[in-house]
Parts: structure tokens; sequence; C-alpha cells
């Protein structure tokens, strides 16, 4: 009863340290603990993924919590299943899959550079700094960095393949399928291109390019394929067939199965003549349906899956194998739109709307087994929209999601070009190029600003240090020759990674998009000024 | 406690003295957590739960009601100080941490007072009398600039950048500025914030947020019909488009065999089909659904070139109906009985990754989407708490369009005032008039120790300034000066009093308080 008033529950459940009991103050940190603790988790988070970079990275394995085992250089994706308890760091996993959204590559760079801006962070405050001024002096830096880059970036026309396969092949290089970027580099320029219309579109829609994936082959055997492949089988079980030639498409929303209403029903069977006569109306029943599928011309038949009822039953596939129709089920809902779009056919949700105007028509509709795994492929389309299918296939499921992932990454690469028509070159120079530029700029400052805009550029070298790092090269030596060739004017210079010195990247065709790096600075350095304005952790409820 | 026991076990009782410092300790320490967010310079805070995990669990925040609703407190007084921030918040909707530090700091003096031994309701008297002269200053000090149009715009544009430069949207304040005041003047005076919409989406960066006009809709246009409409008809409705249910438990059909089961489910797809009929004899050309629309009306729908859009939410269907000037259907029967809502141009839009669809140049003219961007979930809820923040104060100032200056202007000419009034009261009330002339002067401090600079000189030449005459005179925080801020730091009258006010009744509401009952925990039985 003395003079100790609580404000906080008593040993209560949300108390951050149990077992002190009624003791206020200690709820929270002292600020600059409470930031320092915020930078060093971040930090954590930052080196954990630091290995990863670039075309020499280390891969992760990580057990998810349902043991599974996921193996990845993709820095969202390893972000994304590492269980992050710290807020801070929570915050650099959210950073890491803004970069996925906005660029889809470059996720790894982000996270790293938002790591070595907390550090130079770090260095100022114990300098005394206050952390609004350096919140400031890094956004204003954030911006120049910005003006840097669009100022040494290389517009770019859609319609210049090369510059779109170099870009893809840098994207790739850096991934588990780094030796089959000559595969897969085209494969991803062709499909967007394929999407995207190049004069009018600013953005694409990755949904429109649908990926395929089978276990069998190796990812040499990954393909572009013309027309639309189904990753879902035929159902072969009645005798169907696997092959038509001369195809018309229906996708059918409502069921061959017997009717089943809404509502509750019973049907009352009062002696064994009518149970003949049940199971005979059945089979018109059914008969009826197919019937009048066949007389509308449709030769193949696409059916969405229903929680309800079955779509097919034995009876109806025999009906439709005797009739030659090819059938397709569990469609999912959310593929309509896109089968639709790749075919040109439209749902078709009752029997008596079915009519010849809805279906779709392809040349050939094929399923093909290679690789010991079956798809089916439509092929020569008419009226076909603007989508691709790529087939992809890989040894293992491992190999073959992380596969997945990487080409996805060179898809969003290459929709950064659609949305932004300029490149930078790869190979930590543009890094380089923003450091000394900022450092002059620092000088002709005073001021907190000219210290953040120093120390911020200083902070830029970390990509390239951990380039050259990952690829067992003397950071050292590498980063302040790369110094060296750029006050020398040399705009392009970068690692040659494979070579192990530093040349000319444009030669080397080491390019990527200009969005990438810009939105890659910007978004670090935004979520560097939201950790650096936090001075407190508090419970809440 | 006393030798007889008159409460039940458990209970506890706290008195007089120890009563009054429990209270006013409890209070002064919640002033104290949040005092350091104040200003143009201050700092956030990680409210980390410990119930949610996920991104609900992890909160950024600058904003003091946020930042107090959020912990737990098991202190009387301090909860009296959450509930004034929260009812700042529900009026005013900014100046929730001011209004708590202030409450603070007048406890904070008053505990001194009561150290010199001078009754409680002698303090309060002395309050009461500093309240109503800081309260007459500062009605002096408000002016209104709603008649010159260009300088009212000046005006709200200040008004809006003052709110803004204390929270996470300071970088980009201008802009946001900008889209804060476009989007309460087309509100034309009303304070319903319903028809400001803000949607966010995690990618890109903040200054990529723009303010659109008209409504988005964060759904899916269904498959096969027309992804543009002008002039659109939009029936908004909340029926179900999958099968009319007989709501009857236990209702079911007894049929002999399949046929007559297969004429059921036909008789249900007719009855749909006159449903869908009836929807499109009304002339429409956009039909949203709060419930799901299935394949077979969908197709319907698209068959009579209707957009349909399914299960928008609660919220969106209400806006969405106020902003379209339509109602929400249930039933549609009787044609005359439903209002239509209309739109210039309905069409499908790409924002981030994701498909939307914008109603735009809706009846009401006043409605408007922002659409925020931002790296991370936290900067988005914070800048979104942000933008709300904004938008109730510019509301409120509209309805109400004096104005004051910030910075530590209102405060210390408050203070002045109530300094002056204290010399010609006479007893100890004078005294405790002029405590609260200090508690006032605090808030000035506070801002400058955020901005780490020299707090106790730049106040005193503030002051100084303020008794040379320049009842203008402020601290600028970025440069560390006393300058002139008629025209640069703007704040509303409303939010101005409406602190001064909370918070003195409330320090007056902990200061009467000298005995704290608490009752025994009820027992849970395992």
């Amino acid at each position: 009863m003395a003079n100790t008033a609580t404000i906080a529950p008593s040993g209560g459940k949300a108390a951050p340290k149990p077992g002190k009991k009624n003791d206020t103050f200690n709820m929270k940190d002292k600020p600059t603990q409470v930031r320092l603790s915020n930078i060093t988790a971040a930090k954590a988070v930052a080196d954990a993924i630091r290995t990863s970079l670039g075309p020499r990275g280390m891969d992760k394995m990580i057990e998810t919590g349902k043991k599974e085992v996921v193996i990845s250089n993709d820095g969202a994706t390893i972000l994304k299943h590492m269980s992050v308890l710290h807020p801070a760091a929570r915050m650099l996993v959210d950073l890491s899959a803004a970069q996925d959204v906005e660029a889809g590559d470059g996720t790894t760079s982000v996270v790293v550079l938002a790591g070595s801006l907390l550090s130079a962070a770090e260095k100022l405050l114990q300098k005394g700094v206050h952390p609004t001024q350096i919140a400031e002096g890094f956004q204003y830096a954030a911006i120049e960095a910005v003006k840097i880059l669009e100022d040494i970036s290389v517009p770019v026309s859609l319609d210049d393949r090369a510059f779109l396969l170099k870009s893809a092949t840098t994207s790739l290089s850096s991934k588990v399928v780094s030796q089959y970027s000559s595969i897969l580099a085209p494969i991803v320029v062709d499909s967007v291109l394929r999407v995207v219309d190049p004069a009018a579109d600013s953005n694409v829609d990755l949904n429109d390019v649908r990926i395929v994936k089978k276990v069998g082959g190796t990812i040499d055997d990954t393909e572009l394929v013309p027309g639309v492949v189904l990753h879902q089988n035929v159902i072969t079980s009645a005798g169907g067939p696997t092959r038509v030639e001369k195809a018309k498409i229906g996708l059918i929303q409502f069921q061959l199965s017997p009717p089943k209403p809404d509502m509750d029903n019973q049907v009352v069977v009062n002696d064994y003549r009518q149970m003949d006569r049940i199971l005979k109306e059945e089979r018109n029943y059914l008969l009826n349906l197919v019937k009048k599928i066949k007389k509308a011309g449709c030769n193949v038949l696409l059916i969405q899956k229903s929680i309800l009822r079955d779509a097919v039953n034995s009876l109806s596939l025999h009906f439709l194998a005797k009739l030659k129709i090819m059938a397709i089920k569990e469609v999912e809902r959310e593929e309509i739109e896109f089968i639709c779009k790749a075919t040109g056919c439209k749902p078709i949700a009752d029997i008596d709307s079915f009519s010849e105007d809805k279906l779709g028509y392809a040349d050939l509709v094929e399923e093909v087994e290679s690789n010991g795994s079956r798809i089916v492929q439509i092929s020569g389309i008419k009226n076909a929209g603007r989508t691709a299918s790529i087939v992809m296939r890989g040894a293992n499921q491992y190999v073959l999601d992380e596969a997945d992932r990487s080409v996805h990454d060179a898809l969003c690469v290459i929709r950064c070009l659609v949305k932004k028509r300029a490149l930078v070159v790869g190979g930590g120079a543009p890094e380089i190029e923003i450091s000394q530029r900022l450092s002059a700029i620092a000088k002709q400052r005073t001021g907190f600003q000219a210290i953040c805009f120093q120390a911020f550029a200083e902070a830029m070298e970390v990509i390239p240090t951990t380039l050259a790092e990952n690829s067992g090269l003397s950071p050292i030596a590498i980063v302040t020759e790369l110094r060296n060739r750029h006050a020398n004017g040399e705009k392009t210079a970068g690692i040659n990674v494979r070579k192990g010195i530093i040349s000319d990247m444009l030669e080397e065709n080491v390019i990527q998009p200009l969005l990438v790096s810009t939105s890659a600075v910007e978004l670090s350095s935004e979520t560097v000024r939201m950790l650096l304005k936090i001075d407190d952790i508090l419970a809440a409820r | 406690m006393s030798a007889t026991q008159i409460f039940n076990e458990g209970a506890t009782q706290e008195r007089a003295e120890n009563a009054r410092l429990s209270n006013i300790i409890g209070a002064i320490a919640v002033g104290d957590l949040v005092k350091s967010t104040l200003g143009p310079k201050g700092m956030d805070k990680i409210l980390q739960s410990s119930t949610r995990g996920g991104d609900d669990g992890l909160v950024v925040t600058n904003d003091g009601a946020t930042i107090l609703k959020s912990i737990p407190l098991d202190n009387a007084a301090a909860k009296v100080l959450v509930n004034i921030s929260k009812v700042q918040d529900d009026e005013v909707g900014d100046g929730t941490t001011s209004v708590c530090v202030l409450a603070a700091e007048i406890l904070r003096q008053a505990e001194q007072l009561l150290d010199q031994r001078i009754h409680p309701q002698t303090i309060i008297d002395g309050f009461r009398l500093a309240t109503s002269s800081a309260r007459t200053a500062l009605e002096n000090a408000a002016v209104s600039h709603k008649d010159n149009a260009e300088q009212w715009r000046e005006d709200l544009l200040c008004i809006a950048r003052t709110t803004l430069s204390s929270k996470v949207l300071a970088s980009d304040k201008d802009m946001f500025a900008e889209m804060c005041v476009d989007a309460v003047l087309r509100l034309q005076g009303s304070t319903n914030l319903d028809r400001i919409q803000i949607i966010k989406k995690a990618g890109g960066k903040v200054s990529d947020s723009y303010l659109s006009d008209g409504f988005i809709l964060n759904k899916k246009i269904g498959v096969n019909q027309p992804r543009t409409i002008k002039g659109a008809r939009i029936l908004v409705a909340n029926t179900p488009m999958d099968t009319d249910k007989v709501k009857v438990f236990g209702a079911h059909i007894k049929v002999s065999d399949t046929a007559q089961l297969a004429e059921l489910e036909r008789a249900e797809r007719e009855k749909m089909r006159a449903k869908v009929q009836k929807i499109a004899a009304l002339g429409i050309n956009v039909f949203v659904n709060r419930q799901l629309i299935y394949n077979w009306p969908e197709q319907l729908f698209a068959d009579a070139g209707i957009m349909a859009i399914e299960h928008a939410d609660f919220d969106g269907v209400e806006r969405l109906a106020l902003v379209t000037g339509g109602e929400i259907a249930s039933s549609f029967d009787s044609p005359e009985l439903l209002k239509l809502g209309s739109c210039e141009t309905v069409e499908e839009i790409i924002i981030g990754e994701d498909r939307m669809v914008k109603f735009s140049g809706v009846a009401a003219g006043q409605a408007c989407t922002i659409v925020l961007r931002g790296g991370t979930q936290q900067m988005l809820d914070e800048a979104e708490r942000s933008i709300h923040d904004a938008i109730a104060v510019l509301s409120q100032t509209v309805a109400e369009p004096r104005i004051v200056y910030g910075g530590g202007c209102s405060e210390t000419l408050m203070s002045k005032a109530v300094d002056e009034a204290a010399k010609t009261v006479a007893g100890k009330k004078s005294i405790a008039m002029e405590a609260f002339a200090r508690a006032l002067r605090q808030m000035p401090t506070i801002l400058a120790d955020n901005a780490g600079l020299d707090s106790a000189d730049l106040v005193a030449k503030l002051r100084a300034a303020h008794y040379d005459g320049k009842n203008t005179a402020g601290l600028d925080l970025y440069n560390g000066e006393v300058i002139d801020v008629k025209g640069k730091v703007t704040e509303s009258f409303k939010l101005k009093r409406q602190v001064l006010l909370s918070a003195s009744e409330a320090a007056e509401m902990i200061l009467r308080v000298d005995d704290i009952i608490r009752c025994a925990p009820r027992q849970r039985r395992n």
C-alpha cells in the first residue's frame, strides 16, 4: 500500500519479463536501448540472408513448422518461412515482401541494404545525432540516390529482345537454375511479350502467365507451350479419347451426375419395380445431358469442381466416352477466367444455355506423356487471348519449387521493364556510383545532412562488398578497385563474379531493370526511417 | 487498515494522501509514456500484442489514442487519462497525445502544491479560474479566414501539415496535406467521414499514394462481363444469388423418382432465372451484391450484359449505396420502391497486383478514395491513422472555422494570460493558477526536448517574446529558433480548446478523489 502505483497489471500475462512484479517502469526500456535492440535484431535478419546475394550466393534450407523442407535462394521466400519474433525484424520481413510485390526481384538486396543503413545509423546515433535528423538525412539521400540511378540508366524498348533476354539472365543467374538460364530466359521473355500489348500496356498481369509444374525430367525440358496447358488430367477410366483433333471446347459449371436440388429431398420408393424405374430415369437424365452437349458440337468438356456434388459419375463418363467426348474435371473456379481468356470459350452454367457460340475452338487437344507425367495441351486455338503457359519440369519437388520462384522473379523483372522502360547495369556498379556521387554531394552540404549523406553513401557499398565476399574474392581489393574505376569515369564498371575481376558490365550483359534498384533504395530507406523513429516497445493486449 | 474489517476479503482501500498520490503517479506515468511521441520530432512506439500473432499483433504508431487503447492498465487514474484521449479522438480526431500529456503535467504541478499543504479543493478552485482565463485568451487569439477562399484553403493546408508533421507521413506532408484538404473540401461541410474511403495496398512507396475521385471497391468483376461501363445505373443489393432457400428447419421434399428430382432442379433454376430477369428488367447495368453470386446467375448477368460484382462486404455495399445515391435492395417485386444508384463510369483498374473496380463520377460528388501505398503493413496502418487524424481535424475545422497558432504559441499565450490573471487574485488560489501556467508551459518544453533542443533556453526565449507583445511567436523545431509562426504552424481552435478543457477537467476529477476502494476480483472456479 505504499506510494508505488502500478499502471500495469501486476505480474500480468502481458508483462514482458515474467517474474518481475509491480515493476512499472521496467515495462519500457530506455529509448536508446530500444533503438539499439531494434537495430541489432534487424541487422541479424539482414546478416542471415546476406550470404544468398549474388550469382555465387548460397541457398538456405528451412524446415517449416509443418516439417516441410524449403530450399531457396530467394530472399522473400527465406524470410517468409523464417519464424521471426522480434518486431523490428518482422518489419524487415515485410520489407522484403513489399519489394517482391513491387519489383519481384531484389528481395535479398533490399534487406541487406536496410541492414547496412541501420549499421550506419547506429554509428551516427553513437556520435549523438538525433534519430529524427538521421531519418530526415537518409530520406534526402534516398531521393538523391534515385535521381542518380535515373541519371545512369539506359532507356530500353520492348522491341529490343536481346536486352530483355540479358536482364532475365541476370536475374536467373543468382538462382539454383542459373545453368539453365539460356533456356529459361527466352521462355520468360516470350511469355511476357505474349501477354502484353507493348504499345498500350504499362503493367502486366502475371496471372495471365500460367506455370504448370510437373516432377520428372530435368529443367532442360521446361518449355513455353504454344497454346494452353492444363494441369488436370483427362479422365480415362471409362475409355474416353485422349486426343481430339478440331476440338470444340466447352467449359461447364454444372454437373453430370444425378440431379440434386438445393432443398433437402428424399426419394420414396414403394416397391421394387420403382427401383428399376429410378435407375432407368437416372440413365435417361444423364444421357439426355450428354446428348445435348454432343448436339452443340462439343467434343472436349472441362468441368468445374463443385463442393456440393460429384462433377461426374461413372455412368456419365461412360456416355461421354461413347460419344467420343474428352472429359476433364476438377477445374477450380479461380481458373475459369484464365481458361476463358486463353481458349476463347465462355463458361456455361446450365445445360439449356449450352450452345455452339459459347465453345472455344482448337486444332488439337491432346494428353501427352513425357518424363513420367501427363499433361493436357491445347494447341492451335482460334481467338486466343493474351495468355502464356509454361510447362516446368524438374527432378524433384524442391528443385521445381525453386525453379518456379526463380522464373517468377525473372517474369517480374521483365514486368518491371514494361512498367518503367529503363535499365541499369548490375554487379554492384550502380551502388558504387551512388556512393561516390552522394559523397560528393555530402561535401557540398553542412550540418547533419552532410554526415547523413556520407553515412548513406558508405552504406551503399555493402552490395558490392557482399557480392565480392560471396564470390570468394577479397572484398577490400575489389571494392577499392571499383571505387577507383568509377572515380575515373567508368560508370558501368562492376564485379565480374565469374572471372573474379572488375570489368564493364554492359559488355558482360549483366543488366537489371531500373525499377528494381530504385524501389530497393526507396523501400529500404523508408523502413530504416520508420525503425529509427521508434523509441519504445510496449506490450499490448 | 482499520481494525474492524468491513470489506470482503481481498478488497483493499487506499486513503487520503495515499490514494491521491497513487492516482497522481499513475496519471503521470501514462503521460510520460506518450510524451515522447509529441510534436514533429516525436518518436514512434512498437506495440506488440501478447495474444495476437502475425502482422495483426505488431503495430508501429505515433498516435496517442492508439497507444493508450492498446496497453493494459490497472490504475484508476491512468484509465481516466486513456478515456479522455479516446473522447478527444472521437470529438476532434487529433490531439490525443496532447490532452493526456497536459493532464499529466497539471497533476505533476498539483502534486507539488499538495506537498505544500494546500488543500485539493483550493487547488481545484485555482485551476478553474486558470482554465477560464486561458480559454478566454485562446478565444481572443483565434482567427477565422473563412470569408477569404484563398486564405482559407491556405489555413486548412497549414493545419493538415501541422497534424501530419508529427506522423509517419511527415516526409511527404505537403502532398498529403493537399490530398486531405481536397478530400475534406469535397464533403462541403459535412463531418461524415464515411464518404472518404481509404484503401491500403502494400508495395510501392508512400509518395505513390493518390487521391482518386469516386469510389473503389476491392472486388472483381464476374467472368465474361463488361469491364467498363459508361453511364452506369447501379443496383446495390443484399440478396442470395445461389438459391432462395426455404428457411424452415427440416423442410424437405419427398419425391418418388429421379425425373421429379430433375424437375425440381429445373424449377430452382427457373426461379433464379426469373429473379435475374426481374433484376435486369430494372434497367440496370451494374449489379453489386453483398452475397455470393453463383455461376448460373453470373452467366445470366453476363448474357444480359450486366456487370455483376459478388461478395462485396457490408462496409463496401453501405458506402457504395451512400456514394452512388442508391439504396440497398433485398427484394425486387416492386421496382417503384427501389432506388437505383448511378455514376458516370465503372471500370476495372489494377492497383499493385490486384484488380479492383472503380466507380467514378458518382452521384454524391463528395465521395472520394485515398489510395495509400507503402513498404510495410505497419507503415500503411500508421499512414491510415495519420490520414484519418488529419481528415477528422480538417472536417472539424470546416465546421468551426476558427484557428489558432501551434508550435507552443497558444500554450505560451495561455500561460501568460493565466499568470497575469493570477496577479489579480488574492489568496492561495493564485499559487494554483501559477502552477497551471507552468503546466501549460511544459508543452513547448516537451516539444523542444523531443527535438533534442535546449528546452529551458528556448522556452524562456519564447516566453520573453510573448511578454514582448509578439503574440504569434512559436518554436521552429527544425532549426531550434523562436519564430513568428503565423501562417506556418496552425492548429484548429476546437482542438486546442478541447485539449485544454478535457485535460483540466480530468485533472480536477483525479484531484477530487481521496479514497480508492478496490473490490476483490471475482474468484473463478477452475
